[in-house]
């Protein structure tokens, strides 16, 4: 396992080296920092503007979870474009062929970042939610998040063929997040439109507490995931 | 060290690499010889274990490579044709985390030493020549000291001194009793350094043999000469076997009238040629 875990600390090392994705994985605080206090703040003063109860207050769940979806987005977001340059200087196919293999670089790559993203949320979510979270929703909603992000890498890597690519298409890739609003705002049956993505099941679960989303949840980032690791697994030779 | 038996491979559905069977003998340098797209870079790729979906049997340190372990990786050094090294950190901060990923390794400074790049150690190899990146990929490859080599291109980019020390180091592993298989089209590296030569094309190992041998199969080596005749410089070839039988020669050096005389024996590209119909460059 060391050659694995060496790789990985070089890989977060790289990371840090890089401000501009030092920057990104910053970000996810800002964000919550934005959302404990920015959106309270605002709501208050909304509220007293226009004389009213509440006008975002019914909209704080989406902010939390669009909080637990974001710092796994970011984190990969960071990581498919290290890849990106690790793949620009051929480093991706010569670590294959050391100890640390093939199978040791996509965990290393693609598993590890996940794995600390969901740490991360869950300490994220735990201090800046704006809504009552058990422990277990915590652990769900994120593990549910950094499973459907790692879709975010396996995308951006397999798609782009450098890191310039690589930076178009991560804004693109945010349409995997828009399936977090559908069922907050469309409550007909032109929500399931959007049941192809992750995020929307991810959102009915937080609102329902349904078991059978969880498991669509995970069906369909599985179902992302296996998809486009065939391509990912072909550039990766 | 190596053997290959009924091997078969292809990106599509349409046959590549087919029916090929090699066996590379433990300490010899076995070229594999080809222009681009022949299969060179995509055999390489199956014994260093990158594809595992060919069919037949590939064993290498006889491990069946489809089948292999991470620590089938302690033993296989691997110099790619393009460097594979971190631009941002120094030539040294790159040698110590490679070096990180194995159990055996070899001192860092004697290696950087060995190809002229001590001097260069704590700069950072975003600054360096392409030439400088080259050695830098070789050494790389010798970090844990591996007893099978697969070096690709290791003189491409090169100028002829630095070339020269790329070479030297080749033969100096091989005298270490290091196994190693240069893919490369250069015919002059391949003549000079390997004990056997696969000629490689269209996915088709076209022959195997050592080079003097390859060389000397495809006819005898020529001696041409020039001399002067009616004002004009007259060229004449003869076999090296059957010299003694050309009576020109000899009356030309018996008077001394010889303009020039050079023996040529045919070039592994030659011969490749006459027996793919392609050229190796």
């Amino acid at each position: 396992m060391k050659p694995l875990y060496r790789s990985f600390a070089m890989f977060i090392k790289q990371i840090f080296k890089d401000s501009m994705l030092f920057m990104v994985c910053i970000a996810v605080v800002l964000t919550a920092f934005f959302i404990r206090f920015g959106i309270p703040a605002a709501e208050k003063f909304l509220c007293s503007y226009f004389n009213k109860e509440a006008i975002l207050l019914n909209y704080y769940l989406l902010c939390d979870l669009f909080l637990a979806l974001m710092t796994p987005y970011m984190f990969c977001f960071a990581s498919a474009l290290m890849m990106l340059t690790e793949y620009d200087e051929n480093i991706a196919s010569f670590l294959a062929v050391t100890p640390v293999g093939k199978k040791g670089y996509v965990i290393s790559r693609l598993i590890f970042p996940a794995g600390i993203a969901f740490i991360v949320s869950v300490i994220i979510l735990s201090i800046f939610s704006l809504t009552e979270w058990s422990v277990w929703m915590i652990i769900i909603i994120c593990l549910l998040t950094s499973v459907s992000s790692v879709i975010i890498t396996l995308f951006l890597f397999s798609f782009s063929h450098n890191r310039v690519e690589g930076m178009a298409l991560g804004k693109l890739s945010g349409i995997l997040m828009l399936g977090l609003p559908v069922p907050f705002f469309l409550t007909n049956k032109f929500q399931y439109l959007f049941s192809f993505l992750p995020s929307f099941w991810i959102a009915k679960l937080c609102i329902s507490e349904n078991g059978i989303y969880l498991l669509l949840a995970l069906a369909t980032s599985v179902i992302w995931i296996s998809i486009i690791y065939k391509k990912f697994s072909r550039k990766m030779i | 060290m190596i053997e290959v038996n009924n091997l078969n491979f292809s990106y599509t559905k349409n046959p590549f690499i087919e029916d090929m069977n090699f066996i590379v003998q433990s300490g010899e340098i076995f070229g594999f010889l080809g222009p681009s797209g022949a299969g060179k870079s995509t055999i390489q790729k199956i014994l260093t274990g990158l594809i595992t979906t060919y069919k037949g049997n590939v064993k290498v340190n006889n491990i069946e490579v489809k089948r292999h372990d991470s620590s089938f990786y302690e033993n296989i050094g691997v110099d790619f044709e393009f460097p594979s090294l971190y631009e941002k950190l120094t030539s040294r901060e790159n040698m110590v985390f490679f070096s990180s990923l194995y159990k055996k390794r070899q001192d860092i400074d004697t290696l950087l030493e060995s190809v002229g790049l001590l001097k260069d150690a704590d700069k950072k190899v975003s600054d360096f020549s392409k030439g400088m990146k080259s050695r830098l990929n070789f050494i790389k490859a010798l970090v844990h000291d591996p007893q099978l080599l697969f070096l690709d291109e290791p003189t491409a980019g090169l100028d002829p001194s630095n070339s020269r020390r790329m070479k030297d180091i080749i033969l100096q592993q091989k005298a270490m009793g290091k196994t190693i298989l240069l893919t490369t089209h250069n015919m002059y590296d391949a003549t000079e350094l390997c004990d056997h030569v696969a000629f490689i094309a269209d996915g088709k190992l076209r022959a195997l043999d050592t080079p003097r041998n390859l060389i000397m199969s495809r006819g005898a080596a020529k001696v041409s000469y020039t001399y002067m005749c009616n004002g004009k410089e007259v060229r004449n070839e003869a076999l090296l076997n059957s010299i003694g039988n050309d009576n020109m020669l000899q009356k030309l050096m018996q008077e001394n009238k010889l303009l020039s005389i050079h023996s040529s024996e045919p070039t592994l590209n030659d011969i490749f040629v006459e027996l793919t119909g392609r050229a190796l460059q």
